[in-house]
């Protein structure tokens, strides 16, 4: 191949930029002694003390983690059968349909689905009396309803590249279905499985529009925290929140990275 | 159709008390509207090499791929050893198969895929451990035993799925394209292994290929298959010389065709009129009416050169060279009858090339002998 | 063989799956699918029909759609009048526009932005690749909503672009940025560029040099190449990374809120409005029917592009 222009890899440095500065800017501003956020007033981290003495701000962070980590289980379970169907079964009545409502999720507003699902919600309680108010489970069911979407691209993708005739190979072995399925299939997909997994977890700790819409009374997710406090204006706390949260999740790539790597070299 | 001469080998498939070890009875699979195998029936006798030949989409993988279980036919039954396996899983047929790809798993060492069929069927962990050891050995990969697939070469990942099939002691192995991924030097050498390794184990082997040359070489017999259907089977030598109809001469090797009329019947030779002008002379066995329209086909390194060639010489063609292809052992020389087709005449090159007789523009004068060629009515 | 085509065929097998083969179809279809039509198709039934309710104070807020009228009498009331204020009230009809225009702009510019990078990534060392793509999908990571309020920082009246603007002594009166449509542009775009790149570079990844040097050597000059080859081939990624920004662009709420303040005309904050603070759901529920019709048709085109992939690549 030949090389690049020049303009590309310029316009591809800025692109970067536009990216990661204001992220940058964000961390660097969480050190900031000054209330006023963009003035820079000396070096402190007296923020995160303040953030980790922020009673609703964790209560409301330990509340997402848990529906996140509920919400990606079930997510990675539904979307990994959603794919199964498309990739292995083939043709069945009813396929169209199928992909189009695992697809919708991806692309749908937010605030249609929040809207609808809550209005789900309110007839099924008044209709079957379930769910009882809102809460937990009405947000992990709606944080399900589009990760699995993601998930099953995800594991979708990653099925549709595998060489069918490993399993061909391991059933004429002697594997009956299900262990061709545990010990071939699954080992083979489970680099999608995990990153399915962390980004239903994700999606569903990001999520604002949707837990507004179907949370109830006592169950404020970090999001909604999050946006009454950003809605009040700038907030030192929200950097350092930030901060932690790329921290975290650079962390998490990192060791997903060297984890791979050192997967493919053993 | 020329009878063939009589055989020297005991031929399980010329005995008829003989029993089939692998039947194949009328079956057939369709996709859709569409017939890949098509109606087929085949018996392949214990200790065979036996090859399906022909080109894609020929239905020969389809056929293979109902053998082993991984396609249920439309119709037909298959019994291997004498039990009907047509509805058993892959998972409990004796059968196993070398596939095309390989498909080796790649999560798991050299040794642990050899060892996953075993493990399947249970079997104590020192058995398992010995068997594996003891195939490793015979296909000289065991000093490969802690690698993964990926780490090996494309020879040795061949040499792997084979030992991975073959430690089940299959009744059957079953081969899609066992040399197709494998370059021409080492897929010569690893043929004539193949043989060897069969004819060792005593195992029958069925294979599909689409390299004649790799069918010639390896097999027993050879079924030719052409649009869902097999349109011959015999030994190697059958296949090329015999040919039964147009189809199969023009798929294996080179063949001139040239048509004609019965005009005569003469004991068991018939005298044909047509295309290049002047009568041939065939040994044919088979009943012709006269009128009867047929093909010669004459191998090219079955036609010489002639010194005389005579208004009333029979199996006579002339023309000039057109071209020549010089291979090294042999050359081909393309002549142009006139106001006829293009006719192919191998000669081996017994002296340095420079001193052949034949050139471009020279005219030459060809014959064959009356049973060098088969006469195909179709 | 020849003799026996002549005879008919041998009857064909049933073909019934097993029972193993039945329980995997139903548990693999059955249980998504169930799922899906429960929590996803079962909702847009409910709005519909709520969004022909009348609003009313109590829990629900708004009149059942049907009642017993006794002697096996049924008398079912449907309200359009959420509907007609939806197409007739120009606040509403303006915001549907600009919402239109707004991810419209956005889809552009991402594609302006997101093509080059994409191309870049996809033709960079191979070595390359990888961690640059990683670059590109680890924003998506971080908090979507702590990314949009870093631009509250950057863009308002005292914030760090107009400080270092007019440190540097370009501008002497801040700009107004936040609080402006100019803000919701740039959000949407910062927010939605990785969706553009992301299915650019899959296609482009996939796509053979070998038709470039083609192109080259039958005389293109590079310039056409692209515009030949290149660019009709990345079609379909270029559908699909529009229609995964357009689509959720259109009913986007936390950025027009956030970033576009309370003047924004956006369906996305105007349904949120209705709903939560004005605590109409009849008419939150129209305005979800109605911008759902609209983007059924951006989403019908996806689906089709995606099919037609799908079936290149078998």
């Amino acid at each position: 191949m030949k090389r690049n222009p020049w303009t590309l890899y310029t316009v591809l440095a800025f692109g970067y930029a536009f990216l990661y500065v204001p992220v940058l800017l964000l961390i660097i501003y969480s050190f900031n002694e000054s209330r006023l956020v963009t003035v820079w007033g000396g070096f402190s981290t007296k923020w995160y003390g303040e953030l980790l003495q922020n009673r609703q701000l964790l209560d409301a962070a330990w509340l997402s983690v848990r529906i996140a980590a509920v919400n990606a289980t079930f997510a990675v379970l539904l979307g990994t059968l959603a794919a199964n169907a498309l990739v292995r079964h083939g043709r069945f009545r009813g396929r169209t349909g199928f992909s189009l409502l695992l697809t919708a999720p991806l692309v749908m507003p937010d605030v249609i689905i929040g809207l609808s699902l809550l209005l789900l919600f309110v007839t099924l309680q008044q209709v079957i009396g379930w769910p009882d108010g809102r809460g937990f489970t009405t947000i992990t069911i709606a944080h399900i309803t589009f990760s699995m979407a993601y998930v099953a691209v995800v594991v979708n993708t990653r099925l549709g590249q595998m060489d069918r005739s490993l399993e061909e190979a391991a059933m004429d072995l002697g594997a009956r279905p299900l262990t061709v399925y545990l010990q071939i299939t699954l080992p083979l997909i489970a680099p999608a499985l995990v990153s399915g997994w962390l980004l239903a977890f994700t999606l569903s700790l990001d999520d604002l529009v949707i837990a507004s819409f179907v949370s109830g009374p006592g169950s404020t997710t970090l999001p909604m925290v999050v946006y009454s406090s950003v809605r009040m204006g700038v907030s030192p706390q929200i950097n350092a929140l930030a901060t932690l949260i790329v921290l975290f999740v650079t962390l998490a790539v990192i060791i997903a990275g060297l984890a791979m790597r050192g997967r493919r070299e053993g | 159709m020329v009878g063939p001469p009589e055989r020297r080998l005991l031929e399980p498939w010329q005995d008829p008390k003989a029993q089939p070890y692998l039947r194949i009875e009328r079956v057939t699979k369709k996709y859709g509207d569409v017939y890949a195998v098509d109606d087929v029936s085949l018996a392949i006798f214990q200790g065979e090499f036996f090859s399906l030949l022909g080109s894609s989409g020929c239905g020969k993988t389809t056929l293979l791929r109902m053998l082993a279980g991984l396609e249920q036919p439309s119709a037909g039954r298959i019994y291997i050893d004498g039990a009907d396996v047509t509805d058993i899983p892959p998972y409990r047929r004796p059968v196993n198969m070398m596939f095309q790809s390989y498909a080796l798993f790649p999560h798991m060492s050299v040794e642990r895929n050899v060892e996953f069929g075993l493990r399947q069927e249970r079997l104590p962990r020192a058995e398992r451990s010995e068997r594996v050891a003891e195939m490793l050995d015979l296909l000289k990969i065991a000093e490969l035993r802690k690698r993964r697939p990926h780490q090996i070469s494309g020879g040795q990942r061949q040499r792997v799925a084979l030992a991975r099939a073959l430690v089940k002691h299959p009744k059957l192995l079953l081969l899609d394209e066992p040399l197709g991924a494998l370059d021409k030097k080492l897929r010569e050498n690893t043929q004539f292994e193949l043989v060897n390794l069969q004819e060792r184990l005593g195992i029958t082997f069925v294979t599909v290929t689409h390299d004649q040359e790799e069918a010639m070489t390896m097999s027993t017999r050879i079924a030719v298959m052409d649009a869902g259907q097999i349109v011959q089977v015999d030994t190697p030598t059958g296949i090329y010389e015999y040919p039964n109809s147009r189809l199969v001469a023009e798929f294996i090797g080179s063949i001139n065709l040239f048509d004609g009329k019965v005009v005569d019947r003469v004991g068991d030779e018939v005298l044909i009129e047509g295309a290049i002008g002047r009568p041939m002379r065939m040994r044919c066995l088979q009943p012709l009416a006269l009128g009867t329209p047929v093909a010669v086909g004459v191998r090219p390194e079955k036609l010489r050169p002639c010194e005389r060639y005579t208004d009333d010489g029979v199996n006579q063609v002339r023309g000039t060279v057109e071209d020549i292809a010089y291979l090294g052992d042999v050359s081909i020389y393309h002549v142009r009858i006139a106001d006829g087709p293009m006719v192919e005449m191998t000669l081996a090159n017994i002296q340095p090339r420079t001193e052949q007789a034949l050139t471009w523009g020279q005219e030459v004068a060809m014959e064959w002998s009356p049973t060098s060629g088969v006469v195909l009515t179709d | 063989m020849a003799s026996s085509r002549i005879q008919q065929r041998p009857p064909e097998a049933s073909g019934r799956p097993s029972r193993a083969a039945r329980l995997s179809h139903w548990l693999n279809v059955g249980v998504p699918y169930f799922w899906l039509l429960v929590f996803f198709l079962l909702p847009f039934v409910i709005v519909l029909q709520i969004s022909l309710a009348e609003p009313m104070l109590g829990q629900p807020p708004y009149t059942a759609l049907w009642e017993w009228a006794g002697d096996a009498m049924v008398q079912v009331r449907l309200n359009l009048a959420n509907y007609l204020l939806v197409l007739e009230d120009d606040l509403y009809l303006a915001a549907f526009l600009n919402s239109l225009w707004i991810a419209l702009v956005c889809t552009l510019l991402c594609l302006l932005i997101g093509y080059p990078m994409a191309y870049a990534i996809a033709t960079a060392p191979e070595r390359w690749r990888m961690p640059l793509l990683m670059l590109i999908v680890l924003p998506f990571w971080t908090s979507f909503l702590i990314r949009v309020y870093a631009w509250i920082g950057i863009l308002k009246p005292n914030g760090l672009l107009n400080n270092y603007l007019m440190a540097l002594g370009l501008i002497d009166e801040p700009l107004v940025i936040l609080h402006t449509q100019l803000a919701i542009y740039i959000g949407i775009v910062y927010s939605y560029l990785p969706f553009m790149i992301l299915p650019l570079y899959a296609n482009l990844a996939r796509m053979d040099h070998t038709l470039l040097e083609a192109a080259a050597d039958l005389g293109c000059r590079p310039a056409q190449a692209f515009l030949r080859v290149t660019l009709p081939l990345s079609m379909p990624g270029i559908i699909a990374g529009s229609m995964l920004v357009f689509i959720p662009a259109v009913g986007e709420f936390v950025i027009p809120d956030l970033l576009g303040g309370p003047q924004s005309l956006m369906v996305g904050r105007m349904l949120w409005t209705e709903f939560f603070n004005n605590k109409d759901w009849p008419l939150a529920s129209a305005l979800a029917i109605v911008l759902l019709l609209l983007l059924v048709i951006p989403f019908v085109a996806m689906q089709r592009w995606q099919q037609r992939i799908e079936g290149q690549r078998t």
